[in-house]
């Protein structure tokens, strides 16, 4: 059976699926990259091949997330892809009718716009991460609750607090001030939600023209309470889709095959055997020039296979060389 | 006298020619080319809020009073946006780390109509304005020499087959240029260099996306601020136009503005209908070429610096022309980082190339 491979490397999570040809998902591996994403790639390779059926063929492998080019090395891909063009192919497949995507992940969170089956505008955020995942988990480890334990507690807050939302420092100072004055977890917990959809619509969603219907993913779309504050804030209704935490992977796998079936070569996927060879990454200062760039290289049984991280092109090799 | 001024793309190349021509090359002294040092020192010594030009440039001038300047020259004057007291704050942090120097700022409203030929007879060791006009023209004539070739490196990038080989030969050629001493010289060096970058092997079966450059003066003509940003569209198979280039703006600058031909006069009548003033900087440019290119090209790339007041006013006030074309905001400043912009760039490409295919798609329906 012929199938096709999408591997999404994130900063907090990895995420690897398997489709077949009608781009169906088959399986998939939903993983915490815990910084080693090497590691996590080739572990992810290895349970998924025990979970897919013995027939299958991957004729196609596609990277995306904040480590896809290391991804593509270590896979060897046929398709590096950026997550923005992975999410809305993966989105447009389960709604085709989406006209805006929010998507809220660990460390980023971006604000697609489609119309007509295209994407028209993006927005990622710069310079701050409080709109996204991480932040709450940092206040919902302060506030000693699990993360899964958040959404239940947070959706059954009454009168919800308003928390100052605008960066995560002020937001801390002042969940700490309202803890402090009496306000119930509950309502401090929906307080938060709320300032994480305001500020990620201030931020992100600047400017842009959100129209239903909307579609809302990534691994923050887990979180009931969040979704219950984006319709509010939003006043329309905000779909979650199934697999929504693994729309990335599922957008790169459908990339991968529309990419295969416009070649006339094979996939360049070296195999699953991959999740068993040791790869070494190190660093060195490059001193051509005064800037002094850190480069990173990863290479295999003494053989360099890429490097990457300079300004300039010195160092630079495209992970198909 | 050691004189010194900061760093944009490639001028230092011009001034060293008129400088020299002048008899004068032992006077000047050219700081290291931008780099991470130049914006480490530039970042610690200046306010945070000000922006990347700012601090690039201190950390040019910091640069060259380490290697022993004593004059320096800053372009400055009354513009609307805050580099009308750059020379001055750029002035005083010096002097707060102790360098001796003379300062001078560059702006007709402080020297006046006598003073800047006054000043440039003073820096130019009292030469005859013949000698200082014929070093300017050959100095000129090396700028248009190294825009010419440039433009032509814009459209190779894009479809050469082995990616960086136009930058390789651009490199070369501004070496060449920088080292060419006569009108011959350079007129050979850029015949020779734009006829190499038209026989690089390229892909001529796709028609490239054309993006737009617009936005801010200095990060649009610095790469290093821009994180090479040019190139880096260039190996997406895009072909970059832009307006702004040190020979255009001197050119109007220095003689057609004053003779009442004002090249940005359709730019800002194309902008009317949204802003009706200048808000300094190049603001006022970004919203009008946004109206004028709307039909020309796929899609415009608006680079501006962090806390860019005239730039946020015009991307504010862009999304709501009615011309169409999708922009993609660049801010730039030292937090900058590599791998952020490919993804937007590479997003921005994919969003570009879909919008063709359906615009392509349509077209055939209906013929």
């Amino acid at each position: 059976m012929e199938a096709y491979l999408g591997i999404d490397v994130g900063s907090v999570t990895t995420k690897l699926a398997v489709v077949g040809r009608d781009d169906e998902l088959i399986t998939h591996i939903y993983l915490l990259t815990q910084g080693k994403p090497i590691q996590m790639v080739q572990q992810g390779l290895k349970q998924i091949k025990q979970q897919l059926p013995k027939d299958v063929n991957i004729c196609g492998v596609a990277t995306t997330g904040s480590a896809r080019y290391l991804a593509g090395v270590i896979v060897g891909a046929d398709l590096v892809k950026n997550e923005i063009t992975s999410h809305a192919v993966a989105t447009l497949h389960y709604i085709p009718e989406v006209q805006t995507i929010i998507e809220i992940g660990g460390q980023d969170s971006k604000i697609i716009i489609i119309r007509d089956g295209i994407v028209t505008d993006f927005g990622m955020n710069t310079v701050c991460a409080a709109g996204t995942g991480s932040f709450l988990d940092h206040q919902a480890l302060r506030l000693n609750i699990s993360i899964e334990e958040f959404a239940k507690r947070a959706l059954n807050s009454n009168t919800p607090v308003r928390i100052a939302g605008r960066c995560t420092v002020f937001a801390e100072s002042d969940m700490i001030h309202k803890q402090q004055m009496g306000h119930r977890t509950e309502d401090i917990l929906y307080g938060l939600c709320r300032a994480l959809v305001r500020n990620y619509l201030n931020n992100v969603g600047l400017g842009k023209d959100i129209k239903p219907p909307v579609v809302f993913q990534g691994g923050v779309a887990f979180n009931q309470a969040i979704v219950k504050a984006l319709q509010e804030e939003l006043n329309t209704e905000v779909i979650v889709p199934p697999h929504h935490e693994l729309m990335g992977a599922i957008g790169a796998a459908s990339l991968a095959h529309e990419e295969m079936v416009g070649s006339n070569n094979g996939s360049k996927f070296k195999g699953f055997k991959v999740s068993e060879v040791r790869y070494h990454i190190s660093s060195f200062e490059c001193k051509a020039c005064p800037n002094l760039c850190e480069i990173a290289q990863i290479s295999l049984n003494g053989q360099v296979l890429a490097q990457w991280g300079g300004r300039c092109d010195l160092w630079e090799r495209s992970p198909s060389n | 006298m050691r004189i010194a001024t900061s760093h944009l793309g490639n001028l230092y190349i011009t001034i060293k020619a008129w400088v020299q021509k002048l008899g004068l090359g032992g006077n000047l002294i050219i700081p290291p080319a931008n780099n991470q040092r130049t914006l480490s020192l530039g970042v610690k010594y200046s306010p945070e809020g000000l922006c990347l030009p700012f601090k690039m440039s201190l950390g040019n001038l910091i640069e060259a009073c380490e290697m022993g300047a004593d004059t320096l020259v800053i372009a400055g004057g009354a513009g609307i946006c805050r580099l009308g007291y750059y020379a001055k704050i750029q002035e005083q942090i010096l002097r707060d780390l102790g360098y001796n120097f003379e300062m001078i700022g560059l702006s007709m409203s402080e020297h006046k109509l006598f003073g800047l030929p006054k000043l440039i007879k003073r820096l130019s060791n009292n030469a005859s304005w013949f000698k200082v006009i014929s070093a300017l023209r050959f100095a000129v004539a090396k700028q248009i020499a190294m825009d010419k070739i440039e433009r032509v490196v814009q459209k190779v990038r894009a479809v050469e087959l082995i990616k960086g080989t136009a930058n390789q030969l651009y490199a070369k050629a501004i070496e060449a240029i920088d080292n060419a001493d006569d009108y011959n010289t350079l007129k050979k060096v850029q015949i020779d260099y734009i006829d190499q970058l038209n026989h690089v092997a390229k892909d001529t079966q796709t028609k490239p996306l054309i993006v737009g450059i617009i936005g801010e003066f200095y990060v649009v003509l610095e790469p290093f601020s821009n994180l090479n940003i040019e190139s880096e569209l260039g190996k997406l198979g895009v072909e970059v136009r832009r307006r702004t280039f040190i020979s255009e703006w001197a050119k109007f600058s220095l003689f057609f503005n004053s003779l009442g031909l004002d090249e940005k006069s359709k730019i800002h009548k194309a902008a009317l209908p949204y802003l009706k003033r200048d808000i300094g900087g190049d603001g006022w440019e970004s919203v009008g070429e946004k109206v004028l290119h709307a039909k020309e090209y796929d899609g415009l790339i608006h680079l501006a610096p962090f806390t860019c007041m005239p730039e946020i006013v015009a991307q504010n006030i862009m999304p709501s022309t009615k011309e169409n074309i999708p922009v993609l905001p660049v801010l730039c400043d030292e937090q900058i980082n590599k791998t952020g912009m490919l993804t937007r760039l590479e997003a921005f490409v994919d969003l570009l190339k879909s919008k063709r295919r359906a615009r392509n798609n349509t077209q055939h329906k209906e013929s």
